[in-house]
């Protein structure tokens, strides 16, 4: 080190072991306390030159690179801060390559001391002590102290003392760089939860009302490489997108962007859904790096025909379910981004009622509890499972056992479908209060609720307790007289469904009417108790005038509440 | 709709065959047959393989017959019992009342 006499720390007085542990409370503390790292070590340079009776001190750090060292604080009266040594050059480097204090009272024989920086001072550097810096994986720096002031010599107890001052001196070193790294990873995060909040604006609002196409997109990491859109054209038809970046991080999110405008830019002209593939693909071949490319679905709507047409570059087909059965409806054509002369397929379908689903391929790469990707079947029974629900609530409801499972890649549905009215009528009629028309009931119910979606267990279940419930108003309203009908009404409301049925039979006594106990093993009254059982709630009501009774009976359809689109 | 009900002789059981959707229009005819049963052979099994629907007057049905049984210390099973079947005994609780099985020779062996 290179020194010139100058600011001499003046040497306190006192018992050596007390003052030792005395110091080595305040630095802990001082090093405890302090959020900044520089006039941290500056304080512990000056309270350890200080103390150790020594003309100046320096506290040298291990670079990023491991192979410089670089003086961080010094104290004393030469300033050598921002020296940098090479690793394993001088003896502070040897401190660290050998990770041992070092004791050198004869600088002019140890081949390591380093004569150049006194030449530039003129300083002379005659005893030298350092220690490392150490944690548990490894030494980082060095902290050294020069030349004892009353020119004696550094012994092993000094070196000890010095090894000891050097403890909390790495801790703290070791928090700061700690406490860096944690302030870069917030600040990674807020980057990227900015690129997050960029992507979902631009994702389309969802629209309230009687509008027919609903999307979701649930992105793997903080940033999603998957994307949607849909956008009303001039002539009353709507526009639909959905796309999926090859690869993940920041350089998908930017293809992803960049896509998603271009897709909406020669969307909006009204171009066929080949031709736009085309045009849009031409921008995407100029524009993306090498090996990238985007797997997108584009198509056209139109509400008044109820027909919609699309084309895909790569991407997966289309599943459009009607009446419980699904069909595909794939569009060749590449994905936009491999070759610049590329031209798509278009398909059409008549969508009427139906369910057309888009999805990317994250929501069939799922994987299940065996870890097994749950394929395009597993995705077909989900959406089977929730076909009765909704589409807001059948969407959600699909989205959450996808995300019960295990996503690995970004996943987006887009569905395309008419919206119900919030309460429609499956099945209206009457019959007379006989029980061989039973049968015919039964049968009736059972089409209609085939018809909707419900799956078969859960539709015999039904079908059961309106049976009882008619039973029960042939023997009990009417008493078996054979005389009056039954009015029957299934109704799909928001959440669920409701039967009715509705007799002219004298008003019944509604107190009596209740589940028995089944401890009790006896024919009959049992009816009550069935539908008690299938039915999430029913009540019976006179009807105006005295005139008649009216059971109704709902059965809600169960979806997962509180999940987030 | 094919609803049925027979009786056949199996040795010491009398075997009352049911078939299609038993109801409140013909559970009485179910009854009947199941008693009248009873009244020719202290074992008598009701097949029920062929039953797509059972009310709570057919179960009603088959609970006399089982009632009745015990009172004569008579034996009365229901073997082949239909998924729809199991199902609504499941649902009154009392597919653990009834003996089950899965036919008349595993009946017999009790």
């Amino acid at each position: 080190m290179s020194v010139a006499p100058a600011a001499i720390i003046p040497a306190p007085g006192g018992d050596n072991d007390s003052r030792t542990l005395a110091l080595l409370a305040d630095l802990s503390q001082a090093l405890a306390e302090s959020i900044d790292l520089e006039q941290t070590l500056a304080e512990s340079a000056r309270r350890i030159a200080l103390h150790m009776h020594a003309e100046a001190a320096a506290v040298f750090l291990l670079d990023k690179d491991k192979l410089h060292l670089e003086c961080r604080a010094c104290a004393g009266p030469v300033d050598v801060l921002g020296l940098r040594l090479a690793v394993g050059s001088g003896v502070v480097g040897r401190t660290l390559t050998e990770n041992t204090g070092q004791i050198v009272n004869d600088t002019q024989h140890d081949p390591d001391v380093l004569h150049s920086i006194d030449k530039k001072t003129g300083f002379r550097t005659r005893s030298i002590l350092s220690a490392p810096l150490a944690t548990a994986r490894g030494p980082i720096g060095v902290v050294e102290v020069i030349n004892k002031r009353d020119g004696g010599e550094f012994d092993t107890h000094d070196l000890d003392i010095l090894r000891l001052l050097a403890a909390p001196t790495a801790l703290a070193v070791r928090n700061a760089h700690m406490a860096l790294a944690l302030v870069e990873q917030q600040r990674i995060k807020r980057e990227l939860e900015m690129a997050r909040r960029l992507q979902k604006s631009l994702l389309p609002k969802r629209r309230r009302g009687k509008f027919p196409l609903l999307g979701i997109n649930l992105p793997a990491n903080e940033i999603s490489g998957d994307f949607y859109d849909y956008f009303d054209l001039p002539d009353g038809r709507i526009a639909f997108v959905i796309g999926d970046v090859s690869g993940k991080g920041l350089n998908a999110a930017f293809l992803m962007v960049r896509t998603a405008s271009l897709l909406r830019w020669a969307g909006k002209d009204g171009l066929a859904p080949a031709e736009w593939l085309a045009r849009v693909n031409v921008e995407v071949c100029s524009a993306v790096n090498e090996g990238m490319f985007v797997c997108a679905l584009v198509g056209q709507y139109d509400p008044v025909t109820r027909h919609a047409v699309f084309a895909s570059a790569g991407f997966p087909p289309a599943l459009l379910y009607r009446n419980g059965v699904f069909e595909e409806f794939g569009a060749d054509g590449p994905p936009l981004g491999i070759l610049d002369d590329s031209s798509y397929e278009q398909r059409e379908v008549a969508l009427g009622q139906d369910s057309l689903y888009f999805f990317s391929d994250g929501a069939t790469d799922v994987r299940d509890a065996d870890r097994n990707t749950i394929g395009e079947a597993g995705l077909r029974t989900l959406i089977k499972r929730y076909t009765s629900l909704p589409p807001a609530a059948r969407l959600r409801a699909v989205v959450a056992e996808l995300q019960q499972l295990r996503l690995v890649d970004d996943t987006t549905v887009l569905l395309l479908e008419e919206p119900a009215p919030e309460q429609r009528s499956l099945l209206s009629f009457s019959l007379p209060a006989r029980a061989e028309n039973l049968y015919q009931l039964r049968v009736a119910l059972r089409a209609a609720l085939d018809e909707n979606g419900i799956e078969r267990n859960l539709r015999d279940k039904l079908v059961l307790a309106v049976d009882e419930a008619a039973a029960n108003i042939l023997r009990h309203a009417y008493r078996g007289t054979g005389q009056g009908e039954i009015i029957f009404k299934l109704t799909r409301e928001a959440d669920g469904l409701r039967f009715e049925l509705s007799d002219q039979a004298p008003p019944v006594d509604v107190a009596c009417i209740k589940p028995r106990d089944l401890g009790e093993c006896r024919p009959g009254g049992l009816g009550v108790n069935f539908i008690d059982a299938l039915m999430d709630e029913w009540f019976i009501e006179t009807l105006p005038r005295r005139c008649g009774n009216r059971l109704t009976m709902r059965k809600k359809l169960t979806l997962n509440p509180g999940d987030k689109e | 709709m094919n609803n049925a009900v027979s009786r056949e002789t199996h040795d010491e059981y009398v075997l009352v065959r049911l078939s299609g959707e038993v109801d409140l229009s013909w559970s009485q005819q179910v009854r009947q047959e199941v008693l009248a049963a009873l009244e020719q052979s202290n074992a008598v099994a009701v097949e029920l393989s062929e039953v797509s629907y059972i009310d709570s007057s057919g179960i009603a049905a088959l609970v006399e017959g089982f009632q009745n049984a015990r009172g004569k210390s008579q034996q009365f099973v229901l073997i082949a019992v239909s998924t729809a079947v199991r199902a609504v005994l499941e649902l009154a609780r009392l597919d653990r009342v009834f003996l089950l099985f899965p036919d008349l020779e595993t009946a017999r062996r009790g």
